[in-house]
């Protein structure tokens, strides 16, 4: 069952009163509300003790932070990577990654009041960019989270918006470190190839470029904490990693959250809200929820985050339940192999970035997962701006449509009231489609 | 069984009164900023004009831009409507072409007037009768007068913008410059229709119908016909095929309830 946040005061209240215990960062969901997280006021959420505390979990990362900052952290942006070098961060025994792209979801969470947007504006980075570029905003106006210590990047393989945001973060004095991410390319015929997590493969020699460029990263980190990095620590790192993610891989079979919170979870994976441990626990009490899914509900798998949280309200009211998802980040959820040398397998996860490969394998992942989830709907949420979604979309609506699923494109602005029309009769149609094929 | 069949559009409110087999009546009127009063407006005056009373109505179903906003029995998108309107008066189409005042769809048919395949536009104004306004306004002409100009142009003017916007500041260009006014109509006119025929790809397969309200603009036919490359076909009243469609399904679900 879903509550309004109106709803959710009393609901907490009743919580509070049969005993419901909760960690420092717990409360009211009003609260944050109250200092400005006004979209909430728009948003249903889940009405479990669950909930509440990912809710609570995932809003006062800003305040986990400056814990960190206070307690002399080493606090780590790491831009764009999906999985990756946090794992390295967090093999250190004083620091924490966090997700400065993260900032994207600010002009929604805020509804535009905290200005990052319009200061990313007057930055030169408009509208043509993804809404990303509100961390430049952030980052100059200096509100919403610490300075990190260091940023840390990759190039190459990357969306033309993050990198041009990213230099323009240079532009802007910012120490940023580089690594070389390439291209995923296929093997050649003859070529020593290795599979990646999630199916493809790709040459031997291109997992030890990137493995190579990792250890830079590695030898970065380890002078930047002070501290030894070897294999050790980073395969324990890597295995905790594996702990979130079997757990999320949990929660995708059971499908016992609604798609607002399922999003959520998943965003825990890239970089864990800047605590890993706490992360563990806030996903085993999700792991614990026993729902079952409305079965008249038309079966949606969606692909790329939406900006507006809103729009996972939308796909349920108008009759839809999420049975997959793809937001992006699949080499943050498949396992990591824990057989190899750490580096080779964080290399290998970091290929597998379906940002890095080409547009048509990135279909095929998704079109395979579709079918094994009997989807009767594939929704793909463009992110205006984003320089990626234009060709993504359409390779998933061509290899949609050679496999007989139906697919629809459809735009969620950072806040969605300006097309909520369009939104609600593109989705109304496709389940009226798929409600008339059932019959 | 007698059903009604709303269609509130952007620009106007079409209302179709349905027996099951044939249409009772029809009409419309401008869409007003009450869509329920608009409707009951519309609803009231074919009820009239068809001698029916309105409590013979068993349900309504309403669709369109401002479905949501009416009193109904059922609300289905325009998506589904249009489809089984089209389906009802023009059997043999295999996709459809419907332009309205503010967004264009492109249906792909399958049996019975289901929708097999939809592509929309509705977030741009270029490929929409709001297009065909602008110019319309900027030569001082009808709609109509601007069909007919740009029908008997042999000699379009090139028009490269997308943007409605920037297509306008294009027009003043090409005024200024001295090109016929029948020119620029013909280059508006194969414009929208180069983009809705984008917008359509791969859901295009013959016969193909046409509706919505810029279907009775002359021209638009003729500049879909060349730009898709096969004949494209106008049902009768394409302005109501939503309402009609509307009226239909909420035949059929009222059978079934």
């Amino acid at each position: 069952m879903k509550r309004t946040l109106a709803q959710w005061d009393q609901r907490y209240t009743e919580l509070r009163a049969a005993g419901l215990k909760e960690p420092w960062y717990g409360g009211p969901l009003r609260r944050h509300q109250e200092a400005g997280d006004t979209r909430l006021d728009h948003l249903r959420f889940h009405d479990s003790a669950a909930a509440l505390r990912l809710w609570n979990f995932l809003l006062t990362e800003e305040q986990r932070l400056k814990k960190h900052r206070n307690a002399g952290r080493l606090v780590v942006g790491t831009l764009k990577d999906l999985g990756t070098v946090p794992i390295m961060v967090y093999a250190l025994p004083n620091a924490v990654a966090f997700y400065p792209d993260g900032a994207w979801w600010l002009p929604c969470v805020q509804q535009l009041g905290g200005g990052q947007l319009a200061a990313a504006d007057r930055l030169g980075a408009g509208e043509r960019l993804c809404p990303v570029r509100a961390l430049l905003g952030s980052l100059e106006l200096g509100t919403d989270f610490p300075e990190p210590d260091l940023f840390i990047c990759p190039v190459g393989a990357t969306c033309d918006d993050l990198s041009a945001i990213s230099q323009r973060l240079t532009g802007m004095g910012r120490q940023v470190f580089w690594w070389n991410l390439p291209h995923r390319r296929a093997p050649d015929p003859g070529e020593s190839a290795v599979s990646l997590p999630g199916g493809c493969l790709a040459p031997s020699a291109l997992v030890q470029h990137v493995a190579k460029e990792l250890g830079r990263v590695r030898d970065l980190l380890a002078q930047r904490a002070g501290v030894k990095l070897g294999d050790p620590e980073l395969a324990a790192s890597i295995h905790a990693a594996n702990a979130v993610r079997r757990r999320l891989i949990r929660l995708r079979e059971t499908r016992c959250l609604p798609a607002l919170e399922h999003q959520i979870a998943e965003m825990l994976a890239v970089h864990y809200c800047s605590d890993r441990p706490e992360c563990l626990a806030v996903l085993d009490d999700l792991c614990a929820l026993d729902e079952s899914p409305d079965p008249r509900a038309i079966r949606t798998y969606w692909v790329n985050p939406v900006a507006d949280l809103a729009a996972m309200n939308v796909l349920e009211d108008l009759g839809g339940r999420l049975v997959g998802s793809e937001f992006l980040f699949p080499q943050a959820i498949d396992l990591l192999p824990e057989d190899i040398p750490p580096l080779e397998a964080l290399a290998r996860a970091a290929l597998a970035d379906p940002m890095a490969g080409p547009a048509s394998q990135r279909a095929q992942r998704i079109v395979r997962e579709a079918q094994a989830a009997q989807a009767e709907l594939v929704v793909v949420s463009r992110i205006p701006g984003a320089s990626h979604c234009p060709f993504d979309a359409r390779a998933i609506a061509r290899t949609c449509a050679t496999s007989g699923l139906q697919c629809i494109e459809v735009e969620v602005p950072p806040l969605i009231e300006g097309v909520s029309s369009a939104l609600c009769t593109r989705l109304s149609a496709a389940f009226e489609i798929a409600q008339e094929r059932r019959s | 069984m007698i059903t009604v069949g709303i269609d509130s559009g952007s620009r106007s409110v079409k209302c179709v009164l349905w027996d099951g087999s044939k249409i009772l009546g029809k009409s419309r009127v401008d869409a007003g900023l009450n869509a329920q009063a608009t409707a009951k407006q519309v609803m009231d005056e074919v009820c009239a004009w068809a001698g029916v009373a309105p409590e013979k109505v068993r349900a309504i179903c309403a669709t369109g831009y401002g479905r949501t906003r009416i009193a109904a029995t059922y609300r289905v998108t325009e998506i589904t409507c249009h489809a089984r309107g089209i389906a009802h008066c023009l059997p043999s189409a295999q996709s459809a072409i419907e332009i309205g005042g503010q967004d264009s769809k492109v249906l792909r048919l399958g049996s019975q007037g289901r929708v097999e395949d939809f592509a929309m536009n509705d977030r741009c104004a270029a490929g929409t009768g709001r297009f065909l306004e602008v110019v319309a306004a900027r030569l001082g002409c009808t709609l109509e007068h601007l069909g007919r100009m740009a029908q008997s142009s042999t000699d379009p003017a090139p028009i490269s913008s997308m943007c409605v916007v920037f297509a306008e500041s294009e027009i003043i260009g090409l005024i200024a410059a001295g090109v016929q006014p029948g020119s620029i109509a013909s280059g508006v006119f194969n414009a929208i229709a180069t983009r809705v025929t984008a917008l359509a790809g791969r859901l295009l397969t013959q016969p193909i119908a046409f509706t919505g309200g810029v279907a009775f603009i002359p021209g638009m036919q003729e500049a879909l016909t060349k730009t898709c490359g096969s004949q494209v076909l106008i049902p009768k009243d394409p302005l109501y095929t939503g309402a009609l469609g509307a009226a239909m399904i909420a035949g059929e679900r009222s059978r079934t309830v």
